[in-house]
């Protein structure tokens, strides 16, 4: 069964430690929610798996189905199944969706082969109706003047395009309306299943209303110093984060 | 003491509430008795005049000549800047004139004569405040100069540059004329063949002045040319903030002021000059100001720019050493007959090093303002960045403002960013604010203060509060 | 009159007066005062000195390497294909008609699409109206006097009022043959209500050394649309000038696109004058510079009545050694109220050894507008590397794909779609290299 493990991890960014020796294990089919007050390194965690290069591993390890990745760029991360959902999404000027979804795809064939084009918009123009995004984003630029939920949409739909097998959803609800955060869970748990591992990082215990974690971990100055059940998440809204860093 | 002659007599100019940089209440003028006066024109004996009266070194004479030379054989640089240049009539004018030649180190010493004009203009009530030293500046020479006890004590050297010559000269000539070669521009050679008076400072090691020090030039006299140099060294780890503020009588007649400003910051200093010009509108101002900053050294320009018939100033930092940092906050105000031409100059000379520039203008009646800048990122470098903003905004319908930055940048590591608009004050903010009972003045200098708000905030406070003062007077008659 | 020239040769290479009457000689059914017009062209040409460094209109340019020195009128030359993706109405080669196919539509329509030669004998009014009629304001006076003393042929096309065009009018002038120098030309005139696409397509037939001297005359009347491409891709040891004027009148709209991707040196000048309330200008440059080329852009954009409008977005990408130059200038007249001005330049930078320049300028004498400008200049933004890597994409696919992004937002703005296509091809015709 594909796992994606995470070993002791520290990430620093310039001299600064900001992930001090995390551990995770992720299977597929699980849906882990990692919560935790701002600045205490969820995303920095995110990103130093997605193989940002503003991140530098001080120690641990990162396997995806027992083999380290940390010596791939982000690309090769990609291609090896890792997705991670931005919670800043960069707008990329002038080129289209359907462009950009297409050079992702083509990018995991092989020399010589071709995506089929028909295949490829009917497929597309099926998940965009699930995500109610319609389809005359397909020529519009990668973001580009999106709205907030818009642009999460957009990522949920190239997750849903690209079939990874561990998505990382870096503060996914931020910035949403009930409506778009009720569309962009449904679209989550429509993509929910054996084959995906889902690591969800938000600070609010609102999303996982909607999508409902098998485990929760709460994080604090760099490691996880809680894990438990979708309980922990309510307890953790009732007694709010100051239980936990007191607990410390 | 004689009976002032005055052009505009008025008595609240010694309430005043901070240094005398209200024109209009600098529209005065004393008779005084010169003993020092080099003639009218430019020729080698008014350089040598002046060199002997100073008693300066041979060197100096030198180079006072080799600048003369220069300055005969640079044409005008109309081919980009305005043709108004060539109303300077460089044969009717006064290249020195002084009383004494020695400052005074106390208010007490100075001649009644002299006195009389910096009492009125507030500034001995300045220093007792909130200055850590002043030095004031009457035509060619400083009438008095002086620091306090705390700041002289830790080594900080603050004198005009006539002493500094003559009492730190090695001091002085490791770094005169390095940061801006004679040969610069036209109006920076005329200022090195004629220069007298300006501060010459020197910070030691570590030492960061609390207060600032501030400088005052006064023109008094008719026809007069006035070429103050100052140098400003900040040792490695230094702090220095200095302020200067210069007003002149209203003449019929074109003056001339060019000055030249170099600052060294060394390794980790920080300077900050601050300038609020507001000469009367018959002057030429005509000033090089440029910094070199070494290895995480700050050079910040406040430049603000209010009188004159035409300044052309253009504030600059060289980055010479890795992560140096450089700053231009630029505020002009073009009333009727009068052009802003400043800008700002950021060459980057070292890895990592970043600039910045904000400039914004206001541009009444048939004011002129233009902004020209020059940002230059070279082959080589890696991690630069130039930030810079314009905002021009035009009260009037005949107002006119222009802006010619030039960026150049090689290589794909470095990134510059410009951007820049012109706009009026908008009808509806006015209409809002006069639906609240303020007059249609009144609302306009609250829109302008507004405009400026972000960098008059960058001033020390009672600069900023002179300021917002100025802008109200300056707004007064502006619409309607 | 200036049958004896004092110039010395630095200052008109081989374009001697003895060469200028062996080329009037030529022009045997020229009317008279369409010979007049060049002596006197010839004679400004000869009397301006060449560019100075000193020069504001050519600060950062490289003025060692503008000689006219070596290149001759070019001889007479056959043929040349088509750029792919167009289909020319008209085919210049070396100064000369080598193909016309005028659709019989546009003749119907009252259309006249035919040689300046043409129009020289059968409208000698509209010729003398906007042939090289207004100012030379960017600084390449000397060069326009050079192109109307040699001018060859050149495309004229005449919209009526109220006319729409369906198809683009495609004219090609190519180049070839070493030290061949061209004087390629396009005048349009787009009446009342006319809308018309017009393309330039600049090209070598095959290497060797060019001189191209070009010019456009582009006029849009009262509530026209004219939308204007200029394609340059002379061959990489062309000295090039091309000068483009854009009169818009009321309520017009003028759209021009100049792609830059051939050329040694290449110098553009385009000055776009609004001259009645509603008038729209958009101006619209991509440049792809690569080895030691240098693109030269000047521009200006006057606003000379009210309530106007234009609309600047001038692209380079830079790679290997290249420079650019971009300087414009936005100018609004002292009762050019409500005027809306925009004027932007984006530089990419792809290499380490690369040079891009920006002058962007302002002169406002009127206080109720709307002027910006920006100008910027960075390599790719790291973060849109890394998104686009976090989809899978190798780098060197994202950054191309970040790249043809940057022209696509310029491509975007044309109507046409096949147009659209056809620059793409070639701009990637030009990476392809």
């Amino acid at each position: 069964m594909p796992t994606l493990d995470i070993q002791n991890l520290q990430v620093a960014i310039g001299d600064k430690p900001i992930v001090k020796g995390l551990s995770l294990t992720i299977r597929s089919g699980e849906v882990h929610a990692i919560m935790g007050p701002n600045g205490t390194g969820k995303s920095t965690l995110a990103k130093a798996i997605a193989g940002h290069p503003d991140y530098t591993i001080t120690g641990g390890d990162v396997l995806l189905d027992g083999k380290s990745i940390l010596e791939m760029e982000a690309d090769e991360r990609a291609r090896s199944g890792l997705f991670l959902a931005f919670q800043y999404p960069s707008e990329i000027p002038g080129v289209t969706i359907a462009n950009f979804l297409r050079a992702a795809l083509q990018a995991r064939l092989g020399e010589g082969e071709e995506i089929d084009a028909t295949a490829y918009y009917k497929r597309l123009y099926g998940k965009m109706d699930m995500l109610t995004i319609d389809r005359k984003f397909t020529s519009r630029a990668v973001n580009e003047g999106f709205s907030g939920g818009e642009k999460k949409r957009c990522e949920i739909l190239q997750m849903a395009m690209l079939e990874p097998k561990f998505a990382l959803m870096d503060e996914t609800d931020s910035g949403l309306d009930i409506d778009a955060l009720r569309i962009v869970s449904e679209g989550v748990n429509a993509l929910r299943g054996p084959g995906l591992g889902v690591l969800l990082i938000t600070h609010y215990q609102r999303l996982l209303n909607y999508i409902v974690p098998d485990f929760v971990h709460v994080m604090y100055d760099g490691r996880i110093v809680k894990s438990g059940d979708k309980s922990l998440a309510l307890e953790l809204e009732a007694k709010g984060y100051d239980w936990v860093k007191k607990a410390v | 003491m004689k009976p002032p002659s005055e052009t505009a007599a008025d008595d609240t100019a010694v309430e005043n509430p901070v240094v005398g940089i209200d024109q209009s209440k600098g529209d005065f003028k004393y008779d005084v008795k010169y003993d020092f006066d080099a003639g009218t024109g430019l020729n080698e004996n008014t350089v040598r005049y002046i060199s002997s009266v100073k008693k300066e070194a041979d060197w100096l004479l030198e180079f006072r000549l080799n600048a003369l030379k220069k300055f005969h054989s640079m044409p005008m640089p109309t081919h980009w800047a305005t043709k108004d240049l060539e109303n300077i009539n460089f044969d009717k004018i006064r290249y020195y004139l002084a009383q004494g030649q020695k400052p005074k180190r106390t208010w007490e010493e100075v001649p009644d004569d002299i006195k009389q004009t910096f009492e009125r203009l507030g500034i001995p009530e300045q220093e007792r405040k909130f200055l850590a030293g002043v030095e004031a500046q009457f035509d060619s020479e400083a009438a008095y100069s002086n620091i306090k006890e705390i700041v002289a004590k830790q080594g900080v050297i603050f004198v005009n540059s006539t002493e500094g010559l003559r009492e730190h000269p090695e001091l002085f000539k490791k770094f005169f004329g390095k940061v801006i070669p004679t040969g610069d521009n036209k109006f920076a050679a005329l200022n090195s063949a004629v220069f007298s008076g300006g501060s010459f400072i020197y910070v030691p090691k570590g030492v960061k002045v609390a207060q600032p020090l501030q400088a005052y030039f006064r023109i008094n006299a008719e026809n007069f040319g006035q070429f103050e140099r100052t140098l400003i060294i900040a040792d490695e780890g230094a702090e220095v903030v200095y302020m200067e503020g210069c007003t002149a009588p209203k003449f019929s007649t074109a003056t001339l002021h060019s000055a030249v400003v170099e600052l060294v910051a060394l390794k980790g200093a920080k300077i900050q000059y601050i300038t609020v010009q507001n000469w009367a509108n018959n002057v030429f101002n005509l000033v090089t100001k440029r910094g070199v900053a070494h290895e995480d050294a700050e050079i910040k320009w406040i430049d603000c720019n209010i009188g004159s018939r035409l300044t052309m100033k253009y504030p600059g930092v060289v980055l010479k050493g890795e992560r140096a940092r450089g700053e231009v906050i630029s505020i002009a105000l073009a009333n009727d007959g009068q052009h802003q031409d400043t800008g700002a100059k950021m060459i980057h000379a070292a890895n990592n090093t970043t600039s910045n520039i904000v400039a914004k203008s206001i541009s009444v009646g048939q004011g002129r303002s233009t902004y020209r800048g020059i940002v230059h990122i070279p082959k080589s470098l890696k991690g630069c960045k130039n930030n810079t903003e314009c905002d021009a905004l035009l009260i009037n319908t005949n107002s006119r403002t222009d802006t010619y930055p030039a960026i150049a940048i090689r290589g794909d590591r470095n990134a510059t960013q410009h951007e820049a608009s012109v706009s009026k004050v908008s009808e509806d903010m006015i209409f809002y604010m006069q639906q609240r009972g303020l007059t249609e003045g009144q609302a306009m200098s609250l829109a302008v203060n507004g405009f400026i708000n972000d960098l008059a905030r960058q001033f020390p406070m009672e600069y900023s509060v002179e300021l917002k003062r100025l802008i109200d007077l300056e707004m007064e008659g502006s619409v309607g | 009159m200036s049958k004896v020239s004092t110039a010395s040769p630095s200052q008109i290479g081989r374009f001697t007066s003895e060469a200028f009457a062996v080329h009037l000689a030529e022009q045997k059914s020229a009317p008279a005062w369409w010979l007049e017009r060049k002596r006197a062209a010839y004679a400004q040409f000869a009397a301006l000195p060449m560019p100075r460094r000193t020069d504001e209109a050519w600060r950062f340019s490289n003025i060692g390497t503008l000689s006219l020195d070596g290149a001759v009128l070019a001889a007479k030359a056959g043929p040349v294909a088509p750029v792919a993706g167009f289909t020319p109405t008209l085919s210049f080669a070396n100064n000369q008609l080598v193909s016309a196919h005028v659709p019989p539509a546009l003749a119907a329509q009252g259309v006249i699409v035919t040689t300046l030669a043409e129009a020289a004998a059968k409208h000698a009014d509209l010729l003398k109206a906007h042939f090289m009629a207004q100012p030379q304001k960017l600084g390449s006076a000397k060069f326009a006097a050079l192109h109307s003393a040699f001018v060859g042929d050149g495309a004229f096309v005449h919209i009526p009022k109220s006319v729409e065009l369906a198809d683009p009018v495609v004219i090609q002038h190519a180049a070839s043959g070493d030290q061949a120098a061209v004087f390629p030309h396009t005048l349009v005139v787009a009446e009342e209500n006319a809308r018309a696409t017009v393309v330039d397509l600049l090209v070598s037939a095959a290497g060797g050394r060019h001189l191209a001297v070009g010019a456009n005359d582009l006029y849009a009347g009262h509530g026209a649309q004219l939308t204007y491409i200029g394609a340059q891709n002379w061959s990489r040891d062309t000295l090039a000038f091309q000068l483009n004027s854009i009169v818009v009148r009321r309520d017009a709209r003028a759209q021009s696109l100049n792609l830059h991707l051939g050329a040694r040196q290449a110098r553009h000048e385009s000055l776009s004058q609004l001259q009645a309330p509603g008038a729209f200008s958009e101006m619209l440059a991509l440049t792809v510079a690569d080895g030691t080329q240098e693109f030269d852009q000047r521009t200006l954009q006057i606003h000379q009545a009210p309530n106007t409008k234009s609309d600047l977005l001038y692209k380079n990408a830079l790679l290997a050694k290249a420079r650019t130059i971009f300087s414009g200038l936005i100018v609004v007249d002292p009762d050019a109220q409500k005027t809306d001005a925009y004027q932007s330049n984006r530089n990419l930078m792809l290499s380490d050894d690369a040079e891009a320049n920006s002058l962007p300028g302002l002169e406002i004498q009127a206080n109720d507008v709307r002027c910006t400008h920006g100008a910027t200049s960075s390599r790719i933004d790291p973060e849109q590397e890394f998104y686009l890597q976090s989809r899978g994409i190798h780098r060197e696919a994202a950054d191309e794909l970040i790249t043809f992004g940057f022209f696509e937002e310029v491509l975007n703005r044309l109507a046409s779609d096949p147009i659209h296509e056809a620059l793409r091809d070639l701009i990637r015709s030009k990476f392809q290299k």
